[in-house]
């Protein structure tokens, strides 16, 4: 019975790491590239979902097949934010930029709240009751499609970081910034783009995660903590390190919530982090920025 | 100096006129001096040794279970309570602080690790029936008892955050000009080249902590006494750490007075905002947002810190 | 003086010793203070209960007043507590200091912990909205009254109903487990379920306390699938008791049914709709009114009409506090606030539009006869199916779909 349990603990956490993996990608690279921590990825995913909520509920739109459009859209918003809110900032010291995103994250969050009210959505496509069996292990459909999604996403995001221009500028920009520049890269154009694929990405884990959660202002804190624990996990500024992590960090929680009683198992994932933080601060995977 | 004269018109204005003022008011003037409070103990570690915490609820609420504790299990009065918690807040600190500063985490680092600590502390205490898990603890006597920290109108209350407001703002003014001062300064602009050149940066920043984290403890205490109830999300949650950031950074974090300025600018705008916009929640917080943004990028040492830029 | 002006003069004490509504200014309204979250988080469902209490002012006042005070018109004066303890406090102090004959509100059991001493110390009849907590009624409090179910009825009750219906199913109910939301309102629930097992007749053989933000329950559930349970009850928000009746159906949970405990969704029109396939024959025990009274059909006709929205409990609630205390009116014959009180204590109010007997209060302000109502969610809508003699419609019990 107990073998039951972990075999369950480990497909539903893989499940859901999947997904943890693919929000945090996007913020290893806006770290990479900016040296930033974006306090506002959690609440971009939140603006991404109530998107997705509008197309399906107004224009019948597939949450899914709706990426199409919302992948893009918020790419173009996360370029327009980071050009307008953070690169004229982009000199100011560290913990100031930190707060910047924090500001950036109370005025989303709360802008969705005066706008939209505090009322929950649901987006239920059909196929949202669909769910199999492995084992003795339940594998729900759409969240296997999130899971799926988000590993084609992240495996696209690393083939365009290094088979494209822009992308090989990116990493170039993140791993030798000086180097770089000197090479005549448009340092600015190079990370808004950045930031913009951050953004990006977090959309399409929303779209992704839509059908099988709710929508409502507050829905992106359930992502934000756990994306800079798998952030820091995989080494900031690691994208590759970010998706494995996710799934560590997935694991870590289901199996916390399997063996420890109550709502404990948010202490395992927060000591994890702290743990990280402490002894690999560089992460797991190290190629992350020390310190 | 018309800093200092200006300062002192504002302290006698907030001595002599609150038994003046409507309820209401009153309320809102508590509400700004406890911020303000909480403020300036963050500003120790976060404006002068330039140690960003985005935790430092954790100290708010081993402040306010302390002493709430202590006075509900053992009848120990949480005047003594008070001073309990803020020995034991200061103990973890100093034991977040060690761990922290030894193993090198600085910058966005250390906001993080701290943010993890503060939350942790949240999640045992809502797991923890002996503490009242999530129904919290209620200080049930209304009935006035000084000895034991509950006083029969707002007005004593108010006096006694006054009190604490002018000793955090006391207290600042005595570490900015002093030794531990100069090398939290020297710290926060280089700390590799002050330790370079003899500062015991550990030895500093522990400093710092320990002050910071057994003021805001105080301030739990406060709290607790003041609303008569406390649970894990009103004393551990990120609420209590944003708010004690907010007004630094908006006065000016580094300065004496500059949480308090803060506090003044902030509390009323949100009281403001949700009275101008009624029935629309999230409007203040949403303005608090728009205003980080704006200082950050417009005045990005705070009210007091551009003003004193000026020649 | 001579015979007639002693006459007149008399004649003019007499007048003044006579019955006291003659000669002296009669009371035109009664002053009804209500002190509610209007602006802040709670401002939406503050209105909700507003409206029912406007509703039933509105109807009252239309109908000819209170008769026993000649005809009064009830007149509702506001209070804003931002869901904030001190405002609570600093507005009922002002209603209390305009002349209010009692106090409605505050929907908060936090503000409604404080306010209550204010209310007592003014000699204040203070009709609870709202708030679940059950010490409000504990310290010997006598102008505190509650009509809604306290925590521990709802609890009780709801267990009991569930309980039953498994014994006339023949399929009895003996292992209980819990999820419950991790905040205040969840545990509340999760402690009596605990508490009453062994005197309701059941074992609880888990229980698990969980965070609102989780994405996924996988894990809590098969813990709880392992341990073999005949009833799973959950109290919880709307996002988690989504996820939780989606995994726990997919997973085939095991248990006879499903059922929350004064959950915010399972008996939510809103979230019916939204999610027609995932809640089918769900339970809920929450508030509610009687499908069965006519004037209840009426109310809700006159809500659609006036507000264009269907009644909600939350305004079932005030227009029935506003019923309370217009019996009670009636019965004191006075504004005067501890004749109110007195009333109130002695009320037997049988014209009502919950699922209970005649309302009455214990001596601690309690409505002993509070029922939560037993609702299953059939064809799409939340209809009531205990108890017994309020029901709209036969309980489907055991629920098939936990098998698979």
């Amino acid at each position: 019975m107990t073998a039951d349990l972990l075999l369950q603990a480990v497909v539903s956490g893989l499940l859901l790491g999947g997904v943890y993996g693919l929000v945090a990608s996007g913020l290893s690279l806006v770290f990479g590239v900016l040296r930033i921590i974006n306090f506002a990825h959690g609440a971009v995913m939140m603006l991404a979902m109530y998107t997705t909520y509008w197309l399906f509920t107004l224009a019948g739109i597939d949450p899914y097949l709706s990426i199409v459009v919302t992948g893009p859209l918020f790419f173009l918003i996360g370029m327009v934010i980071q050009r307008v809110v953070i690169e004229p900032n982009r000199f100011a010291a560290e913990h100031n930029q930190l707060l910047l995103t924090l500001g950036l994250a109370l005025f989303l969050e709360n802008l969705a709240l005066v706008l939209w009210q505090g009322d929950f959505r649901s987006v239920r496509p059909s196929y949202a009751g669909a769910s199999f069996v492995v084992g003795e292990a339940l594998v729900e459909v759409p969240r296997l499609i999130a899971c799926g999604g988000a590993i084609v996403m992240a495996l696209a995001l690393f083939a365009f970081l290094r088979l494209t221009d822009v992308g090989k500028a990116i990493r170039a920009l993140s791993e030798e910034p000086e180097g770089a520049m000197l090479m005549g890269i448009d340092v600015g154009r190079i990370r808004a783009v950045a930031f913009g694929i951050g953004a990006g990405c977090v959309a399409v884990a929303g779209a992704l995660v839509t059908p099988f959660f709710y929508v409502a202002p507050d829905v992106g804190e359930s992502f934000n903590i756990i994306a800079f624990v798998v952030v820091v996990l995989g080494g900031m500024g690691n994208f590759v390190g970010a998706l494995l992590g996710g799934f560590i960090v997935g694991l870590a929680e289901s199996l916390g919530a399997t063996l420890l009683p109550g709502s404990l198992k948010q202490l395992v994932v927060f000591g994890l982090f702290v743990l990280v933080l402490l002894f690999r601060p560089a992460g797991l995977f190290g190629g992350g920025r020390d310190r | 100096m018309t800093g200092e004269v200006l300062a002192g018109l504002a302290l006698g204005l907030l001595l002599v006129a609150p038994p003046f003022l409507p309820p209401y008011f009153l309320e809102i003037l508590i509400s700004v001096m406890l911020f303000g409070y909480l403020g300036a103990a963050w500003n120790i570690l976060g404006g002068y040794a330039g140690q960003f915490s985005f935790g430092h609820a954790a100290y708010f609420g081993i402040g306010a279970y302390t002493s709430t504790l202590l006075f509900l299990r053992l009848g120990v009065s949480p005047w003594l309570g008070m001073l309990a918690g803020g020995v034991l807040a200061a103990a973890f600190g100093l034991a977040a602080g060690y761990l922290s500063f030894r193993y090198g985490l600085r910058g966005p680092y250390f906001s993080l690790v701290t943010l993890a600590f503060a939350e942790m502390l949240r999640v045992i205490a809502v797991n923890t029936k002996a503490v009242g898990s999530s129904l919290g603890l209620v200080i049930p006597n209304r009935e006035p008892a000084p000895v034991n920290f509950v006083f029969a109108g707002k007005l004593s209350y108010y006096y006694v955050i006054l009190a604490m407001a002018v000793g955090a703002v006391w207290i600042t003014r005595r570490v900015a000009r002093s030794k531990l001062g100069y090398s939290l300064l020297a710290i926060r602009e280089n700390e590799d080249a002050a330790e370079a050149s003899g500062v015991d940066a550990l030895g500093m920043k522990l400093r710092a902590m320990a002050i910071s984290s057994f003021l805001t403890a105080l301030g739990g205490t406060f709290y607790a006494q003041y609303f008569a109830y406390i649970d894990p999300t009103i004393t551990f949650g990120p609420s209590v750490s944003i708010q004690g950031l907010l007004q630094a950074i908006v006065g000016g974090a580094g300065t004496v007075l500059g949480p308090v300025v803060g506090a003044f600018v902030l509390t009323p705008m949100s009281e403001l905002s949700r009275a101008a916009i009624r029935g629309r929640a999230g409007v203040d917080v949403m303005l608090y947002g728009i205003v980080l943004i704006l200082v950050i990028s417009f005045l990005p040492r705070g009210i007091l810190g551009s003003l004193r830029r000026r020649p | 003086m001579n015979r007639r002006a002693f006459l007149k003069s008399a004649g003019a004490v007499a007048a003044l010793g006579a019955v006291p509504s003659i000669g002296r200014a009669q009371a035109k309204e009664v002053k009804v203070g209500y002190i509610l979250p209007v602006t802040g988080p709670l401002a939406f469902e503050a209105q909700l209960s507003l409206n029912g209490l406007q509703l039933a002012v509105d109807e009252i006042n239309s109908a000819g007043g209170i008769k026993a005070l000649g005809g009064a018109k009830l007149t509702l004066l506001p209070g804003d507590t931002q869901n904030k303890v001190e405002l609570g406090n600093s507005e009922a102090a002002r209603l209390i200091d305009q002349g209010i004959s009692v106090l409605i509100g505050p929907f908060s059991s936090l503000v409604a912990y404080s306010v209550r001493q204010v209310a007592e110390k003014n000699k204040t009849p203070f009709m609870l909205l709202a708030a679940v907590a059950d010490n409000l009624t504990e310290g010997g409090l006598r102008y505190v009254f509650r009509v809604q179910p306290n925590g521990k009825a709802m609890s009780t009750l709801t267990m009991n109903n569930m309980l039953e219906m498994g014994k006339a199913a023949s399929t009895p109910i003996k292992r209980v487990a819990m999820m419950h939301e991790d905040g205040n309102f969840g545990t509340t629930m999760g402690n009596h379920v605990e508490a009453f097992a062994g005197k309701l007749g059941y074992a609880l053989v888990q229980r698990i306390p969980y965070s609102l933000k989780s994405p996924d329950f996988t894990a809590e559930l098969s813990k709880i699938k392992a341990s073999k349970p005949d009833l799973l009850v959950i109290s919880g928000y709307y996002g988690d008791s989504k996820i939780i009746a989606e995994t726990a159906a997919k997973l085939r949970i095991g248990v006879h049914a499903l059922v929350g405990l004064a959950n915010a969704a399972y008996s939510n029109p809103k979230f019916i709709a939204d999610n027609r396939d995932l809640t089918d024959q769900l339970f809920d025990g929450n508030y509610w009114h009687n499908p069965q009274s006519p004037r209840a059909k009426a109310v809700f006709a006159a809500y659609e009409k006036r507000f264009n929205s269907t009644l909600t409990s939350h305004g079932v609630q005030a227009y029935t506090v506003i019923g309370v205390l217009k019996d009670a009116l009636e019965r004191a014959g006075s504004t005067d606030r501890d004749k109110l009180r007195d009333a109130l204590s002695k009320t037997n109010l049988a014209d009502h539009i919950l699922p209970q007997d005649a309302i009455k209060f214990d001596d601690t302000g309690e409505n002993v006869n509070a029922t939560p109502a037993l609702l299953q969610v059939q064809n799409g809508r939340p209809v009531v199916v205990g108890p017994a003699r309020f029901a709209e419609a036969k309980p489907v019990f055991p629920v098939p779909k936990w098998h698979g």
